[in-house]
């Protein structure tokens, strides 16, 4: 049966900050989903993020129909997911260009959460501490692993999930956009099923709600942009102190003359957004 | 590297090794050295490095941060500096091991972490801090040489029940393989190296699906950190193993296992 995906993403600057350096970006007919989180003083991570979203979208629409142009297939996952790298190797290249020529901007760089949805079939790659979580069935999966000091700490073994949870090294990231010529993404691909809700969140929200909290948030409102509302205003009555961002995308499937009307009444042959 | 030794009535209590970062005094438990004792203010003092030289400030603190019986508000440290804090002593010594995380005896070895992270961090630059790869590296490996040199038992909850000592090694990690026995696809034969195999009529499908009627994607193989698992692609698929129905459940997936699915059967094995 057909799939059909309904979106809403929103950002906020959050409780405390003056700037979002916040940004996402989304092109439902390529199927191309991203959330960014820039860094770096002077509007600097505002650009960086920026680029970066911008870079990933033009890269998908670009190649819209053409077949993965990367080929390295010692790589253990899809083309799709290899394309997904090499749109995150150029969003790379693109900051540092950037960061090179305007004196303001040097050293910014952004972290990087992505989806990459053709029907159902769902490649995702990340770099850095914003996450994408997969709602199904009333429960909540963390898909990424942070790159980040204290996660990897913690997957090593070497401090606690007590401690990780009360360390002062939350904001210290082992990879990003922009600090190296080389970045090296984590690539991954999943089969979304019928009800799916994936999440694609910056660090602003994922450290003031709990895993818990986000499916709360998730599975009781009515639609995904209900959804996406309550999760900023959560964050945000939890005193966020850093810019909050969160893309939903909600897999739903279709019977045939379902899809039929929808194709004709919006015109798009891959769903809807919804915000 | 410079150490600080935390003492009260001559024993060593803590003892936190110092870099270019600030360690911050207090009874409150965000400090990096906590002195839980209500002669200690919540915010007593810092200790931090400054151009080239460690120095010691009180917050203003209550009680006061005396050296040699002097109350200091903000002095530079020498190697045997003794500062009385509340009714304990902090011991400065400008000689320290060398290796930070392998000698700290603190069983809080976030602290390690921190102050390894302070030396990269300049105070006060941008809330999120970015660790460059060999740095990030040779840090974790420090940390996970010390968590095998004290022969602590890791910090225990940790989520993954990753192996206790040293980075996860690569298991000799086999590689499945799928060979079909009926049904039309595009191969008889496939090499599972992906961490997704998708088999249906999709394009995406790695094991493809000739039939005409065949489901878009029928269902997947994984391959995971502790095997291979075969999962359906909707509730209605049906996916049988070894001739028993998995329903919606996930299946590991064993050498010699018979899979049917779509109309479609085949072993699998490993390679080699």
């Amino acid at each position: 049966m057909p799939f059909a995906i309904e979106v809403a993403a929103q950002t906020d600057v959050g409780c405390v900050r003056a700037d979002n350096e916040d940004n996402f970006g989304y092109d439902i007919n390529c199927g191309i989903f991203v959330v960014c989180d820039g860094m770096g003083g002077l509007a600097a991570g505002e650009v960086a993020s920026k680029i970066a979203v911008d870079t990933l979208l033009q890269y998908f629409q670009d190649r819209t129909g053409k077949s993965a142009s990367s080929q390295n297939p010692s790589e253990n996952v899809s083309p799709r997911a290899r394309a997904l790298g090499e749109a995150i190797q150029r969003a790379n290249h693109a900051i540092r260009e950037a960061s090179a020529v305007q004196a303001g901007q040097a050293g910014m760089g952004s972290t990087i959460v992505c989806a990459l949805v053709h029907e159902n079939f769902v490649s995702f790659a990340h770099v850095g501490d914003s996450r994408i979580y997969l709602v199904r069935d009333g429960s909540i999966r963390q898909l990424t692993q942070d790159h980040s000091l204290v996660m990897q700490g913690l997957r090593l073994g070497l401090i606690s999930s007590k401690q990780a949870a009360s360390s002062k090294l939350q904001n210290v990231i082992t990879r990003a956009l922009g600090p190296e010529e080389i970045v090296e993404p984590d690539l991954d691909d999943m089969i979304a099923m019928s009800g799916d809700t994936l999440v694609l969140t910056s660090d602003g929200l994922t450290r003031v709600l709990t895993d818990e909290d986000l499916l709360a948030c998730i599975t009781a409102a009515p639609s995904v942009n209900d959804a996406c509302a309550h999760l900023i205003d959560s964050a945000k009555e939890a005193d966020c102190d850093d810019n909050v961002t969160c893309l939903l995308i909600r897999f739903v499937e279709e019977r045939w003359y379902q899809s039929c009307i929808r194709r004709f009444r919006t015109g798009s042959d891959h769903g809807k957004a919804v915000s | 590297m410079a150490k600080l030794y935390l003492k009260f009535e001559d024993r060593v209590i803590r003892e936190i090794a110092l870099s270019v970062g600030v360690v911050t005094i207090g009874r409150q438990p965000d400090n990096l050295l906590q002195i839980d004792n209500p002669a200690v203010s919540g915010h007593h003092a810092r200790v931090y490095w400054e151009q080239d030289h460690y120095v010691l400030e009180d917050n203003d603190s209550f009680n006061g941060t005396h050296i040699n019986n002097r109350r200091v508000s903000k002095v530079a440290l020498n190697d045997g500096d003794v500062a009385l804090i509340g009714k304990h002593t902090l011991v400065f010594s400008a000689q320290g091991g060398e290796e930070v995380l392998a000698q700290s005896k603190s069983s809080d070895r976030s602290v390690a972490m921190q102050s390894q992270v302070d030396k990269v961090r300049p105070p006060q630059l941008d809330p999120t801090v970015i660790l460059d790869t060999k740095r990030a590296k040779e840090m974790l490996a420090r940390a996970a040489a010390a968590a095998s040199a004290t022969g602590a038992p890791a910090a225990s909850g940790n989520i993954e029940g990753s192996p206790v000592n040293g980075p996860r090694v690569p298991s000799g990690r086999r590689i499945g393989t799928l060979t079909v026995l009926k049904g039309k696809t595009n191969a008889k034969y496939y090499v599972l190296s992906s961490k997704l195999s998708v088999i249906g009529r999709s394009e995406m499908a790695t094991i493809r699906l000739n039939r005409w009627f065949a489901p878009q994607i029928a269902a997947s193989i994984q391959q995971r950190e502790d095997g291979y698992f075969v999962v359906g692609a909707g509730k209605n698929s049906r996916i049988k193993v070894n001739d028993s129905e998995i329903g919606s459940n996930q299946k590991e997936l064993k050498a010699g296992d018979t899979i049917e699915v779509a109309g479609v059967r085949a072993t699998f094995g490993f390679e080699g």
